[in-house]
């Protein structure tokens, strides 16, 4: 101590005191950024050439953070193409999810008790709290097509290919565990939503042969969704998979760095790999360069995705609390996994046979294999699709890197690719526009009702303010005639949709009976609610007359009008 | 072609980088900021709009659970459930807009109930007290149907969240509460209390009725003070003996069932009224004219004929 002491006082004797201060500060400074003094750092931020010898350099050989990046690109790799930056906002990303994923878990509680009340806490109780939740389900979903689009990208670029195969494989890992991640959290705001996406969702693991009720129970904790299912998806969520992210990203990125990044395809010999051989001046130094663009596209991620929350976003959805009696209509998994709900709908093992062969055809596998269309389709050729893109690099014999030389792979990249758009139209209601594969649709009379009073979401009947519906039994006819404009136009709405369901058939050939008729009912319930039911009196299937009811209460406080 | 390939070899200078970078950080700032500043309105809005969800969610669980005995307007029935719009439960109060946009209760006349039980919590406590795990024990022994509990941890069928809400919306009545003159409401405590019949000591063969009663499943709807599980779906058989007499003695009274005499004993009306529940349908029930076809109809076939005779014989015990 006293050493220390004499050395400082013998420094401001010799050097004077604002010098000694300056010059400890700046030891600091180069502590702290492993070997850049400020003049250094104040030289790199002023775009100033790199001096002899080079400090820049030594960050990368002494620090943690900058060990792991290297410290020069090629030149060819550091425009927007070929690789759009999309793996580094896939890092990106994934960070963005880990720090506000914890702002989140601050305020919530894994239990069927506590977590929906949490969630209507965050949103009415907590500073920042929907606007914090907003960017975790943005950027959830945002990391989804990002992470996708980089391995679009990978796959038209063929960077797949010899020597990054592993590379390949662990990204795949990565997309894998990104669409887990996405899928985990949905369960956690324990609202109808994210009850039945789940339940669906663990279903599929259900019909797994040999292994699925063990699977099934392993995710659920139970036969049915409930506590522990719901402390298990959140310890996955929280836990397992972001831990099993971090593990992956760093052996993912680890092979990034030992094999360079793969130069665009023309500018290599075919079957050779140079991303490592780079030629001095070609040669962009990390330091500041990768860097500054790096900070600039992290700058303009969050902001854009800061911006959207407060414009367009119009913000993740609650629906009613998980209720394992009552299933709403059209029920729908979360929209990356819209394939694979397309997948479930394919009605026979081999489509494109006429019926009565189909039929045949499934009957000789259910006795031989015992193995049913659903399982097939949704639980066998569902992972094998993922697995497939496992194996791409080892299974694909083409050296060549080049776009002319690669016209099979990339015409079987762009059909799967069209497979999985084509199945994610399927996998919702409304089903596959023109071919109506994977339509379902109750009663068209229940559609009417699903159309203006859906079972989760706002629909027209809620969208309608309390103040615009006028007490009273009211015929729905082309010409309403309630005492409301407002009133009149929903009533118009429904009678135009049930005329369009009397002259249309939907996809399985239902028609609306042409007497149909419809009749809006408006309670007073109490001094601010309001009851709304729409009844509609048509012929069912049978030729039974029937009457369908939906109903719900509106309060003049609800907003959902807002 | 060009216009792709500047896109695609785009490379911002080191100039752009710095400003973009800035620009974004003064986007993210003024993002934050407005959040800031807007959030307590907008918390303040969205508590509203939830509150108001709650009651929505509450009437439709109301109208599921509550409004068999407690009235589907809260009017309360007699015998089953009191008035709970009533003022002098729910009390009175009003809606403040508040200037931060909160929109509160004010009240204005408290809860009378409350006060004469020596409830020292809120009407909500109370409500979600009873309405979850019921009121164990009778405060006075004028009507025959305890309330049973509701939460889903003490056998009932609603979640605690349903219970909030529906809490919600009973409260929601104090804004318009029936005057109780209108009101159907349970005696103070201590009033009623007057002394039970000494009860009359059953012969083996009523006895074993009585394990009829209990056993064929009777009281899912029907109740009897005293007795096992007290059904709310079915009236009350408490004094089943005088009010069979009475529907005899009455102008109105006939027997439906072809091939089957009018009863002259009330052993008779009992008798024909659980072979053939639509014999006769009494014109008033708590909620407008009875509905017929709603008791079973085949505890000719389900119940022996011995049995049914210990059953009527115990029923007619119950005056």
């Amino acid at each position: 101590m006293a050493i220390v002491g004499e050395k400082l006082v013998k420094q401001i004797r010799t050097t004077g005191l604002r010098a000694t201060i300056a010059q400890r500060l700046d030891d600091g400074f180069t502590r702290f950024t492993a070997g850049l003094s400020w003049n250094d750092v104040r030289g790199i931020l002023r775009g100033d050439p790199p001096p002899k010898p080079n400090p820049r350099v030594k960050p990368h050989t002494e620090g943690f953070w900058f060990h792991i990046r290297p410290s020069f690109y090629h030149e060819a790799v550091t425009t927007l193409y070929p690789t759009f930056r999309l793996g580094f906002l896939s890092a990106i990303f994934f960070m963005f999810e880990i720090i506000t994923g914890i702002f989140l878990m601050i305020f919530y509680t894994p239990s069927p008790t506590y977590a929906y009340q949490n969630m209507i806490d965050i949103l009415t109780n907590v500073p920042f709290g929907k606007f914090v939740r907003d960017l975790h389900r943005l950027g959830a979903e945002a990391m989804v097509i990002v992470v996708t689009l980089h391995m679009v990208r990978t796959f038209v670029t063929g960077s797949y290919k010899k020597p990054r195969q592993f590379t390949w494989f662990t990204g795949v890992v990565l997309l894998v565990i990104t669409l887990f991640l996405s899928f985990s959290g949905y369960l956690l705001p324990w609202d109808q939503l994210a009850f039945w996406a789940v339940t669906i969702g663990t279903s599929m693991a259900d019909a797994v042969p040999l292994i699925g009720y063990e699977l099934n129970l392993l995710l659920r904790g139970a036969p049915d969704i409930g506590a522990s299912g719901l402390l298990r998806f959140y310890l996955l969520h929280v836990v397992l998979l972001p831990l099993l992210g971090v593990i992956f990203v760093a052996v993912h990125y680890y092979k990034v760095v030992r094999y360079g990044i793969s130069l665009p395809p023309e500018m290599e010999p075919v079957g050779e790999d140079n991303a490592r051989k780079v030629p001095p001046e070609k040669r962009v130094p990390f330091l500041p360069d990768i860097l500054t663009n790096e900070l600039m596209y992290m700058g303009v991620a969050f902001a854009f995705m800061a911006l959207s929350v407060v414009t367009w976003y119009k913000g993740a959805p609650l629906e009613h609390h998980a209720d394992p009696l009552v299933t709403p209509n059209h029920t729908v998994a979360p929209w990356y996994f819209y394939w694979l709900q397309g997948l479930l709908k394919v009605p026979h093992m081999i489509p494109f046979l006429p019926g009565p062969i189909a039929t045949e055809v499934d009957k000789f596998f259910a006795n031989v294999l015992g193995l049913t269309p659903k399982v097939f389709w949704g639980v066998i050729v569902g992972p094998l699709m993922i697995g497939i893109l496992f194996i791409i690099p080892y299974i694909d014999p083409n050296p060549s890197r080049r776009y002319g030389d690669r016209k099979v792979m990339l015409t079987l990249g762009a059909l799967f690719a069209a497979a999985i758009i084509y199945l994610s139209f399927a996998g919702i209601p409304t089903g596959v526009p023109i071919t109506g594969f994977g339509y379902v649709g109750g009663d068209p009379a229940s559609e009417v009702g699903q159309e203006f009073i859906p079972d989760e979401g706002v629909g027209p009947v809620r969208a309608l303010p309390y103040e615009d519906y006028v007490v009273g039994t009211w015929t729905v006819s082309a010409e309403p005639n309630t005492g409301n404009p407002n009133f009149d136009r929903l009533i118009r709405a429904i009678h135009a949709s049930m005329e369009h369901r009397k002259a249309n058939a939907d996809p399985l050939g239902k028609k609306l009976s042409p007497e149909a008729t419809a009749v809006v009912e408006v309670k007073q319930v109490q001094e601010n609610l309001r009851y709304v039911a729409i009844k509609i009196d048509y012929t069912d299937d049978t030729g039974r007359a029937t009457q369908f009811l939906k109903s719900t209460y509106l309060h003049a406080l609800s907003g959902y009008s807002e | 072609m060009s216009i792709v390939k500047k896109i695609i070899t785009f490379r911002p200078s080191f100039t752009v980088r710095i400003l973009a970078g800035i620009i974004s950080m003064l986007v993210m700032l003024s993002v934050c900021t407005y959040v800031a500043i807007s959030d307590q309105t907008a918390l303040n809005r969205r508590d509203t709009n939830f509150r108001a969800r709650a009651i929505e969610a509450g009437a439709k669980v109301y109208a599921d659970q509550c409004a068999r005995c407690h009235g589907v307007n809260g009017e309360g029935v007699e015998g089953l459930g009191p008035t709970l719009a009533a003022e002098s439960f729910v009390g009175r109060r009003t809606l403040r807009e508040e200037t931060d946009g909160r929109v509160t209760y004010q009240q204005v006349v408290p809860s009378k109930r409350l006060q004469e039980i020596g409830w020292v919590g809120t009407l909500e406590s109370y409500i979600i007290a009873v309405t979850e795990a019921g009121i164990p024990i009778r405060t006075s022994n004028v009507w025959d149907v305890n309330h049973p509990p509701f939460l889903d941890r003490h056998g009932g069928p609603l979640r605690p969240d349903q219970i909030r809400d529906v809490t919600a919306f009973i409260v929601n009545w104090s804004l318009n509460p029936l005057s109780d003159d209108q009101a159907v409401l349970p005696p103070a405590p201590g009033e009623g209390q007057g002394p039970r019949p000494t009860p009359v000591p059953l012969t083996e063969a009523q006895e074993r009725g009585k394990q009829v009663y209990l056993q064929a499943g009777c009281t899912a709807c029907h109740a009897i003070r005293g007795v096992g599980n007290q059904g709310a779906v079915g009236p009350s058989l408490s004094r089943i003996y005088t009010v069979a007499q009475e529907r005899i003695a009455s102008d109105d009274y006939k027997n439906n069932v072809k091939g089957q005499p009018p009863a002259t004993t009330p052993e008779e009306y009992i008798r024909q009224s659980i072979l053939y529940p639509n014999a006769y349908i009494a014109p008033k029930c708590p909620q407008g004219p009875c509905p017929a076809n709603v008791m079973p109809q085949n505890y000719g076939e389900t119940i022996s004929k011995e049995d049914l005779e210990k059953l009527v014989d115990y029923l007619t015990t119950l005056r």
